[in-house]
């Protein structure tokens, strides 16, 4: 089997397709993700048990499901209920909610991080729940976490091939109907590996940069 | 007297290492299958062409076909693994697999990726739709026509290439991984056409007792077509075995006897030849 770069070249617009794919269903997903795990996380501190025990309990289901399993539950079973997703669409919201439950994680750790005297002095000054979170807990809890975020997100990238089960045409998917149609694997799978690399060590670079940006935490 | 048993025992020993000696030069393929007790064949899970039932046990036409021949070529067992349509071929080129006896239809660019035995199963292409054909989809070229309809294929199968080459985008020829998904994206209104062969079709319809749904068949801009069982390239000698016994079953009706059950016509197969089939189109 040898290395054919006529046919590498040939299957590039496809694959490219596919990436493109790949990339939205990425940062669709980190966004979804980023919302979910910071409302998890606030919910989660609710001095109100009725609230803070389910929410625990659906993230600690979430998290201990396979995402494989929570995307056909998405795709196949939901609309036996009348929840008709389109696959980016569940794609998206089985990454966002799976990856949420794990930034939540995050996010407690970062709220946490906030010392005790910022909530006292919060209260000393009659702020109310919404200002205290909006005003002073959020923006000195946010920038140290930043990186461990990032962190996941790029996890969540190299999970996005999950998605070719429930049918969204992204890399993977690509990659695998090209194989499926020219006998050959070699050449679109590589390329795979390469686009996730590139993007990887890219992202990498970023998270560096992140760290020396936000990771201090100043005291 | 011992020794006359040794002796007879040594002679006995050159002359069958003679016999291997001589086979194994003839097919080594095949002698190799004998030895190890079974040959790996690579099914799809599509009733009536491949079966693979809640406990495991693999039945459907190709497979009997297969199990049948290698029987009668010293071969007692096959194991089955299943695999996606288009990953056949590949999986047959990396043995993985000794032969595909899977519904794989003779195309002339499958013809030049494998050594095809002589035709077994024939089948035209079917469409299932909601009851109806709400979008009025007949042929492959009305989806192609058409301005969002949506048409579902087993990646890698001839009714995924059959969509494409009519010009159907990519993005409405979904690749759907089994039968049952295909159902239930087509009564959930992901799709609007599932495409496979008729009797498969015919099968999963009979399955779902779904009123709501109705089968097109046969389609008009798609021919009959034939699969074979599928050899890597380089196995030819063991085609041609397989040919031989195929043959004979064929001739004593034996083939008919157990294609037929699952609705396959065995008149169909026996009137056609790999050189024809692989020669059209």
């Amino acid at each position: 089997m040898e290395w054919d770069w006529q046919f590498v070249w040939q299957i590039m617009p496809t694959l490219l397709e596919g990436f493109k794919i790949t990339i939205i269903a990425t940062l669709l997903g980190s966004v979804l993700a980023a919302i979910v795990g910071m409302v998890f996380a606030v919910l989660r501190r609710s001095p109100n048990p009725y609230v803070a025990r389910p929410v625990g309990l659906v993230a600690e289901f979430i998290r201990g499901t396979p995402l494989l399993v929570q995307l056909y539950f998405l795709f196949y079973v939901l609309p036996s209920a009348g929840i008709l997703l389109s696959p980016l669409v569940a794609g998206v919201i089985g990454l966002g909610l799976h990856y949420g439950t794990y930034t939540a994680e995050v996010y407690r750790g970062g709220i946490d991080n906030v010392p005790r005297g910022q909530w006292e002095a919060a209260k000393a000054c009659n702020l109310n729940p919404v200002q205290t979170w909006v005003h002073v807990i959020m923006p000195q809890a946010i920038p140290p976490m930043i990186p461990a975020l990032a962190n996941y997100f790029i996890a969540m990238f190299k999970e996005t091939p999950l998605l070719s089960a429930i049918t969204v045409l992204e890399l993977m998917n690509q990659a695998r109907s090209i194989a499926n149609t020219n006998y050959r694997y070699i050449e679109p799978m590589t390329m795979v590996g390469v686009f996730f690399l590139t993007v990887s060590i890219v992202s990498v670079f970023g998270l560096r940069w992140l760290e020396r940006r936000y990771g201090r935490v100043e005291r | 007297m011992k020794k006359l048993i040794f002796g007879g025992l040594a002679a006995m020993t050159a002359v069958a290492a003679i016999a291997i000696g001589a086979q194994a030069q003839d097919n080594p393929k095949l002698d190799q299958l004998k030895e190890q007790g079974f040959a790996r064949i690579a099914i799809a899970n599509e009733p009536p062409f491949t079966a693979v039932a809640a406990d495991g046990k693999v039945s459907g036409a190709g497979p009997d076909v297969a199990q049948a021949v290698f029987e009668r070529l010293g071969v007692p067992e096959v194991v089955a693994s299943i695999s996606e349509y288009g990953a056949m071929i590949p999986g047959l080129q990396a043995r993985r697999f000794d032969v595909v006896t899977a519904g794989l239809f003779m195309k002339k660019d499958r013809c030049e990726a494998v050594a095809y035995s002589e035709p077994i199963l024939c089948d035209a292409e079917a469409f299932l739709v909601k009851k109806g054909n709400p979008k009025g989809l007949n042929t492959y070229a009305d989806i192609a026509a058409h301005a969002d309809a949506t048409i579902g294929a087993p990646g890698g199968g001839t009714e995924e290439r059959l969509a494409l080459d009519a010009g159907v985008p990519r993005d409405r020829v979904v690749v759907v991984p089994d039968g049952q998904s295909g159902l239930r994206m087509l009564q959930d209104g992901r799709l609007d056409v599932y495409s496979l062969p008729v009797l498969s079709i015919s099968e999963l319809v009979r399955l779902a007792k779904d009123d709501s749904l109705e089968m097109i068949a046969p389609i008009s801009d798609a021919p009959v077509y034939c699969d074979g069982a599928a050899f890597r390239k380089g196995d030819e000698a063991l085609r041609d075995a397989f040919d031989v016994e195929l043959a004979k079953l064929k001739e004593t009706g034996e083939f008919a006897k157990i294609i037929e059950p699952y609705g396959f016509s065995a008149a169909a197969a026996m009137s056609t030849s790999r050189e024809k089939l692989c020669a059209a189109q």
